[in-house]
């Protein structure tokens, strides 16, 4: 089970008759309703067929001059029809809104529920942006088709009754009506693929003409102080025009459809009259059902429409279906082999061998070893790719490790029941994540029963309360997106505070490496100090006080330990650590900032 | 002197909507549909369509005449309609195709001229403008808002117009070819049609905007959870973020099911068959009274039945055209507004020294009450540095903005050289400060291209500047070295590199007065040196406002500014800050573990007594 390999191909090839054997296994909890739907369908449909006919009829006893009353009982009873038909279609439509709306309600609680699941590796391959496009809108698409579908089952029946009736009086006439469906399929179907081309075209123009008036206005300060504004509208005038032309073009093709299906229409039309009129001269069929067929050709375009348009709509829908059960489908690589609770847990860490691999044909750790005590604060260093975020999530259980150990308080961490495990792992990343909502809210996330009382003491210990007080509406302040409100330094803190609240056994910190006004800084020195105050503390350093600070540092090189000790040892040793100092530390120490100015003229 | 004027600083051609946008939004959105060539265009629209609804019905009538033709077993007659109906047929297809041409091409000049308005109209406005505006917000009205008022031609507004001849010439031919009593059917449906299509819409309005608005919120929410999935599993919140979700798709859903049924109770169709349904009646009894033959009958019920095509056609437009007003408001809105800020043409155009004094200033935003910069007093001299320090908010890029005049000082004032701000002509102040802001904007273009944005060079010039910056490494490593392209599709630089070829810039049009927004940050030494190196040339023989968290240059400016919440809590030197601001103290105290005696020469006490 290499991570990288599944994840990357999460998407899957279903066929055809798996589909829409999942598809209706989505419907079976709503049967009933289903089966409402189609009866009505069917019956809607009916009664809107049979209407000409009764006018047919009716034409006709209009000529043998039949007796009025009949003829308005007749009208009485078409009247009745259109009525039921509306009233059936009516039913039709509330139920199939109800129970589409309840399958897409189902799909989207299952899509998100499997995701919420998977592990970081899936998420570390694939966009946010992409998935939620799966869940929310494909699910919609399906939707979308699911009534489509329906409505062409009932284009389809309107249409097969018609042409029963009709080929039951004229054959030859029938044929030519006939004549019509396969010239608007074929119709449909070119102006489909080339609209598709020609839309294409037209959304890559107006992307380019996007790009360009983004660029601009983002561009004006400096295009006006150096008055290039003439530059600017050039570009964008050309793209501009370009866009114009082509989505003009786009746009004509588009608008051909209608008056081609119209002219299909009109041949067919001149074909019924010129031998429907042939065959009422020569008494073969009389004016009723001469005007049943000019009727037909009316009443079966809509349905032909719907049915052209239902097969590239019905393929787009199947592919959405596709692309969500994919997302429903895939499997967590992560999956525990036990439930042991684990209570508080004292935080002693064990790695025993460990073997891990993020990708096929690259080991992050091959043999890696390493024990820490309770309490105690380690810090993780090392070149890019060392393995030192490895290391981090691999003990809040992100990823799966394929061989070897990884053992707290002595139980394997596959043992535990997964969500206790993660509450006793406080983890803070590089680039902390709020959400938007109160600097409360955010500091109480997994602590909902926590007072307002906790929430300040929490930031009073992680670097101080008072910067809180300079916010607009202070802990009510909302943080917007990502907490974007607050500078990087502030996030941090808030992000200390919180883990400060959780009081995990173990501390896992990915130290920011953005850059952070000094008085800030202060402040996360002190909430860092106190967070690692008896317990233990895993850090992956980029901060030369943080390595000075703690009670043991870890050299990674390509996954293994190459030296361990405090600062001062590894300096002495004037190797690996000597090394990794020079070039990642040391322009944080006092002696360099004292020299930068000393070649200050 | 602050004089209110609206001068437009780019205007490339005439501009011939000018007085429509300051009319009113209809005002403004038909002179661009009558604009030019389109006059024309328009007058071909009306015309086919009014010719297309004529054709359409005519047909009927002659199809009612063959039937009794045909019944009369009159077959020269029957051959001679036939022939006109085949000539009609095929007019008609083309007809259409003309109309929906040309509608396109009013509908597809309306985007592109009205965008093409917008742009023009805001490059011309002036700075001050631009720093109050979020992009997202000019690029929603320059895209989406454009594209509304395409649709609003077409399909919306032809539509309707062919909605309006489609139910009209038809009543017209019933009245002229059959018994004028025949247009009692049709008139009442149009009047029952009109007041269940208000109704409706008023009923559907609000839902679709329900759903649309729930659907953005499950999107949100689903996008938040992913983005912060990493937290989410690390407090094993999974089952918190899921209630979220299945809240949001909970309304959705039953938004979804509203609308259907809402949809379903679509009147209209049914009014329709009933109405034509009554109408065979009447012209049955008709028939029975010897004043209609069965030809016209069939003729009669062909052309109620092309009623059906815009009774379907309407539920989808009014959406459009309402979308369409508040697109048009809103882009005029933008277009209407108007800048504070005097350009000052006739004000002193001098080269800058660089001495900037900030005398009582206090600025609060346009639209606010509370001062963002309260009571500022320093003097810097020419060619000096001043770093500018604090957290994020406490006022240090509001600081810099006056000195440029973005804003001007709600209190106090900031000379220059001796002279206020204000009595410079804009463009020379402007000209003279360079900045350099925190998020690097490069244009997508060369990076030869961006280094001389502002002042021609030769690549000569541009590789010894680029060498000053620190980037000239860099960029020869770079394909096209000095021509590769940036942006999307060209190559993607680190903030760190975006930073020095903007420095570079800087060197090569050389401005008095820099401010540099330094928020970069180096993992490594080598690149720490390199960013380093770069600022501190870029800050020799000018005057340069810093606003940075590097120590090594906090610690050598020529003054330190400590701004919290818009005041100067400290200033002075690195040595004055250490003996006055106790926070000053306790960073270096903190960050290097120094004892306080060591940091201060002789002690706090002696500086204290200073």
């Amino acid at each position: 089970m290499f991570i990288g390999l599944e994840a990357e191909e999460y998407d899957r090839v279903y066929s055809t008759s798996t589909l829409i054997r999942r598809i209706f296994s989505y419907f079976s909890p709503y049967k009933k309703q289903m089966i409402l739907v189609i009866t009505f369908l069917i019956i809607s449909s009916l009664t809107s067929a049979i209407e000409p006919v009764i006018i047919s009829i009716a034409i006709n006893m209009v000529i043998s001059s039949v007796d009025f009353t009949i003829i308005i009982f007749l009208i009485i009873i078409i009247f009745i029809l259109t009525g039921s038909s509306w009233i059936f279609n009516y039913i039709r439509q509330k139920y199939s809104a109800r129970v589409i709306g309840s399958v897409i309600y189902d799909i989207r609680k299952n899509a998100q529920n499997s995701v919420l699941n998977l592990d970081l590796s899936f998420f570390d391959k694939n966009p946010t942006g992409k998935i939620v496009s799966r869940i929310n809108t494909d699910s919609n698409d399906f939707g979308d088709t699911v009534d489509l579908s329906i409505q062409v089952i009932s284009s389809v029946v309107v249409l097969i009754i018609l042409i029963i009736i009709v080929s039951l009086v004229n054959f030859i006439l029938t044929l030519i009506l006939l004549s019509a469906i396969p010239l608007f399929f074929l119709g449909t179907l070119l102006f489909t693929k080339f609209a598709r081309k020609m839309t294409l075209l037209g959304q890559r123009a107006l992307a380019s003409v996007n790009s360009i008036i983004k660029e601009s206005f983002s561009g004006i300060q400096i295009a006006k102080t150096f008055r290039q504004e003439s530059k600017l509208y050039e570009k964008f005038n050309k793209v501009n025009k370009q866009a114009y032309s082509v989505n003009l073009r786009r746009a004509f093709t588009l608008n051909a459809i209608f008056p081609s299906l119209n002219l299909i229409q009109g041949v067919v039309l001149i074909l019924l009259l010129y031998f429907g009129g042939n065959y009422v001269i020569t008494g073969a069929i009389n004016i009723g059902e001469f005007n049943l067929f000019i009727q037909s050709l009316n009443l079966i375009f809509f349905p032909l429409l719907t049915i052209a348009s239902f097969w590239p709509q019905f393929q787009s829908g199947l592919s959405a279906s596709e692309r969500i059960f994919a997302l429903i489908d895939t499997q967590p690589v992560v999956v525990q082999k036990n439930d042991i609770k684990s209570g508080k847990l004292k935080g002693k860490v064990e790695i025993q061998n460990l073997i891990f691999q993020y990708d096929k044909n690259k080991n992050v750790f091959e043999n890696f070893s390493l024990k820490i005590e309770p309490g105690e604060s380690v810090a993780i260093v090392g070149h890019t790719g060392a393995g030192k975020s490895s290391l981090a999530k691999l003990l809040a259980r992100f990823y799966e490790y394929q061989g070897g150990e990884i053992l707290i308080d002595g139980t394997s961490i596959r043992d535990y029941n997964l969500k206790e495990y993660r509450r006793q792992i406080g983890l803070i990343s590089q680039t902390p994540f709020l959400w938007a909502d109160t600097v409360e809210n955010n500091i109480k996330y997994s602590n909902e029963s926590a007072s307002r009382d906790d929430v300040k003491q929490a930031l009073e210990v992680s670097g101080g309360y008072e910067w809180i007080e300079n916010l607009p509406e202070g802990l009510d302040t909302d943080v917007r997106e990502r907490g974007n409100l607050l500078s990087m330094g502030q996030r941090q803190l808030v992000v200390f505070a919180r883990v400060l609240l959780e009081n995990p056994s173990i501390l896992i910190l990915d130290e920011a490496t953005a850059s952070i006004d000094p008085f800030t800084e202060t402040k996360i020195q002190d909430a860092l100090e106190k967070t690692i105050e008896n317990r233990t503390s895993i850090i992956i350093a980029h901060r030369l006080w943080t390595v000075r600070h703690v009670d043991r540092i870890v050299v990674l090189d390509h996954g293994t330990i190459v030296e361990e000790g405090d600062h001062d040892e590894l300096m002495k040793l004037g190797g690996y650590y000597a090394n990794l100092y020079t070039v990642y530390f040391r322009h944080q120490s006092l002696q360099y900032i004292e020299d930068m100015g000393k070649s200050k003229v | 002197m602050q004089n209110e004027t609206s001068l437009i600083e780019f205007s490339p051609e005439k501009d011939p909507f000018r007085n429509s946008r300051k009319k009113s939004s209809r005002r403004w959105i038909l002179a661009h549909i009558f604009h030019d060539t389109n006059k024309i265009f328009i007058f071909i629209v009306l015309f086919t369509t009014i010719l297309t609804a004529n054709l359409a019905t005519i047909i009927f009538v002659f199809i009612g005449n063959a039937i009794t033709a045909i019944l009369n077993l009159n077959i020269p007659i029957f051959m001679n309609i036939f022939i006109i109906i085949i000539i009609l047929s095929f007019t008609n297809p083309g007809m259409r195709l003309a109309n929906f041409m040309l509608r396109e091409v009013i509908a597809q000049r309306m985007e592109r001229d009205t965008r093409k308005e917008f742009f023009i109209n805001l490059l011309g406005k002036s700075q001050s403008f631009h720093d109050q505006q979020k992009i997202g917000e000019l690029m929603a009205r320059a895209t989406d808002d454009v594209r509304t008022l395409n649709y609003f031609i077409s399909p919306a507004v032809s539509l309707i117009l062919e909605s309006f001849t489609d139910l009209v010439v038809p009543v017209i031919y019933i009245a002229i070819f059959y018994p004028v009593q025949l247009i009692i059917e049709p008139i009442i449906f149009v009047i029952l049609f009109l007041i269940a299509l208000r109704s409706y819409i008023n009923k559907i309005g609000p839902i679709s905007f329900d759903l649309r608005m729930n659907f953005g919120l499950m999107d949100a929410t689903l996008n938040e959870s992913l983005t912060g999935i990493e937290v989410v599993k690390g407090t094993a919140q999974e089952d918190r973020e899921i209630r979220k979700y299945l809240y949001n798709i909970q309304k959705y859903k039953d938004a979804f099911v509203k609308q259907g049924i809402v949809q379903a109770k679509y009147l209209p169709i049914l009014l329709l068959a009933l109405i034509i349904t009554i109408a065979f009646g009447h012209s049955v009894l008709l028939f029975y009274l010897g004043l209609m033959n069965i030809g016209q009958i069939i003729a009669y019920l062909g052309i109620l039945n092309l009623l059906y095509f815009p009774t379907n056609i309407s539920i989808f437009v009014f959406a459009i055209i309402r979308l369409a007003g508040a697109s048009a408001k809103r882009i005029l809105e933008y277009m209407n507004m108007e800048t504070k800020i005097d350009e000052n043409i006739n004000g002193v155009i001098k080269k800058i020294q660089g001495q900037i004094l900030f005398e009582n200033v206090s600025f609060k935003y346009p639209n606010s009450k509370n001062f963002v910069l309260k009571n500022l007093n320093f003097e810097i001299q020419p060619g000096k540095t001043v770093a500018i320090v604090g957290t994020t908010g406490a006022g240090k890029t509001t600081l810099t903005k006056l000195i440029t005049r973005l804003y001007d000082v709600s209190e106090g004032r900031i000379l220059i050289d001796g002279i206020d701000v204000r009595d410079y002509a804009l463009k020379s102040l402007r000209s003279q400060i360079s900045f350099i802001e925190q998020d690097v904007f490069l244009f997508s273009s060369s990076i030869f291209d961006n280094i001389t944005f502002g002042r021609i060079g030769s690549l000569d010039e541009v590789i010894e500047v680029a060498k000053q910056a620190q980037a000239h490494e860099f960029i020869s490593e770079l394909p096209d070295e000095y021509y590769s392209e940036i942006g999307e599709r060209g190559v993607q630089l680190s903030g760190g590199e975006r930073q020095r070829i903007a420095i570079a810039r800087a060197f090569l049009s050389d401005p008095p007065v820099l401010i540099l927004d330094d928020s970069t940050s180096a993992i490594d030494s080598k690149t720490e040196d390199q960013i380093q190196f770069a600022i501190r040339n870029i800050l020799r023989n000018r005057t340069t406002f810093l606003i940075t968290h590097r120590l090594s240059q906090i610690r050598w400016a020529d003054l330190i500014l400590v701004l919290q919440n818009g005041e100067l809590i400290a200033m002075g030197t690195h040595e004055d800050l250490l003996c006055n601001s106790e926070e000053y103290r306790k960073i270096f105290i903190k960050k290097f573990d120094l004892e306080e005696q060591k940091l201060i020469k002789g002690g706090l006490e002696e500086c204290l007594s200073d």
